[in-house]
């Protein structure tokens, strides 16, 4: 069965940077067999988490929307590409309020104990953060990582690797970058490779 | 001399931890008959996500027509700026990070397109103050939440040295900060401290 990779725009601006370096990951994951599918955030309906706390109790959101739908196929991939624009040191509200929705699940591992993600799937289940800052500064991205760790850990991905290109305004734009589309595209190749050669490991186990 | 104070309330469960420090630290400050207050529960505030269309760089307007059309004027006119957010996955939650992003108004005016964002006279006259809760214990737990809100305070014209920040961690059900130690006396004890620097700064 070919490895599922999920790519998940979390970019207001449609076809901008951050996309085009997510296009390129998937790209890569297809050129290597991959079966792949992108969903646009902005293309969605869902609330941001109203802190209600009723999924501690229940397991399960109160808000039936597309959110919900999403989780269901996130929870469904092999990979997931996850992918944001630097907005005032962090991921976009967008981004923020999908991962704030995860609520439910963080709720089944750690209240209700209905949810757990052994090691083998975790390292079999690989989540990628792909990112573009405009600004020059090394420490652009570091605010953004700790939510996204959030995300991988309540969803059962190993945080496998980064995609990030900072230097956006000065570049001109991702496609005027030296490396980075190039590089997305060979980690797009390289983690269904390793993904394909864990399944094999795993069904001559099983 | 008249103190407007503008409270952004973040967090979307009302009268929660946050929103309960928030009241503590305006509460102070309302004891100076000076000082008017203006709070608002972002939850019912109907500011929508940045759209990323950069148009604020030309128009030195946002495209969007939404509840951000009144607090836009009301950021500028204030003298204190309070923002109050629950932590939620090691981040600002989504309310909060969708106010600070819209800011990028404020920062096309004074980057791209060079104008003041406050009158010259007002600079060094408006104070910030951040206030979160987060349920987990880990002393790391706010690092992620600061950078955002340097950037609010950044653009709208707060010095960097006068943004305040009282964080509270280990106050997870709510009603739960009622019980901690320091909570409430350290923010009384903000609320009074800025609205006296405030004074002072805004006679010099």
């Amino acid at each position: 069965m070919a490895v599922t990779v999920l790519g998940i725009s979390g970019s207001p601006h449609r076809h901008g940077n951050t996309e085009t370096l997510l296009d390129s990951f998937l790209d890569g994951a297809r050129a290597a067999g991959a079966t792949v599918e992108k969903v646009v955030l902005r293309d969605l309906d869902y609330l941001p988490c109203m802190g209600c706390n009723a999924c501690h109790k229940t397991g399960s959101c109160i808000v039936h929307d597309d959110a919900i739908t999403l989780f269901d196929k996130i929870l469904a991939a092999d990979c997931i590409a996850v992918a944001s624009p630097i907005y005032s040191m962090g991921i976009t509200a967008e981004l923020k309020g999908l991962i704030d929705r995860g609520q439910y699940l963080w709720a089944r591992k750690f209240i209700l104990k209905t949810l757990y993600f052994s090691n083998d799937h975790i390292k079999q289940h690989k989540g990628l953060f792909i990112s573009t800052a405009g600004l020059s500064w090394d420490n652009v991205f570091d605010a953004a990582f700790p939510a996204i760790t959030a995300f991988f850990n309540g969803t059962g991905f190993e945080y496998y690797d980064n995609i990030i290109a900072n230097r956006m305004d000065e570049h001109g734009g991702i496609k005027k970058h030296p490396t980075a589309l190039k590089d997305s595209f060979e980690k797009g190749q390289t983690v269904v490779r390793v993904l394909e050669k864990g399944k094999t490991k795993l069904v001559q186990k099983g | 001399m008249p103190i407007h104070v503008l409270a952004f309330a973040g967090s979307p469960r009302r009268h929660g931890n946050s929103e309960t420090l928030l009241d503590w630290v305006l509460s102070a400050m309302e004891e100076d008959p000076d000082v008017t207050i203006d709070k608002i529960a972002l939850s019912e505030a109907n500011i929508n996500p940045c759209r990323g269309c950069n148009a604020c760089e030309k128009l030195n307007k946002c495209v969007q027509r939404d509840g951000m059309d009144i607090y836009h004027d009301k950021i500028i006119a204030a003298d204190c700026i309070l923002i109050s957010s629950p932590v939620y996955c090691l981040g600002l939650c989504a309310q909060v990070k969708a106010l600070v992003d819209r800011a990028q108004v404020f920062r096309s005016r004074k980057y791209v397109l060079k104008l003041p964002v406050v009158p010259p006279e007002r600079k060094g006259k408006r104070l910030g103050i951040f206030l979160a809760t987060a349920g987990q214990s880990w002393d790391y737990v706010f690092d992620a939440t600061v950078p955002a809100i340097k950037c609010f305070y950044h653009v709208t014209d707060v010095r960097n040295a006068d943004i305040h920040y009282l964080m509270i961690n280990s106050v997870d059900e709510k009603g739960a900060i009622d019980h901690h130690p320091t909570a409430r006396v350290d923010a009384q004890a903000l609320g009074t401290m800025v609205i006296a620097e405030l004074k002072k700064r805004l006679a010099a």
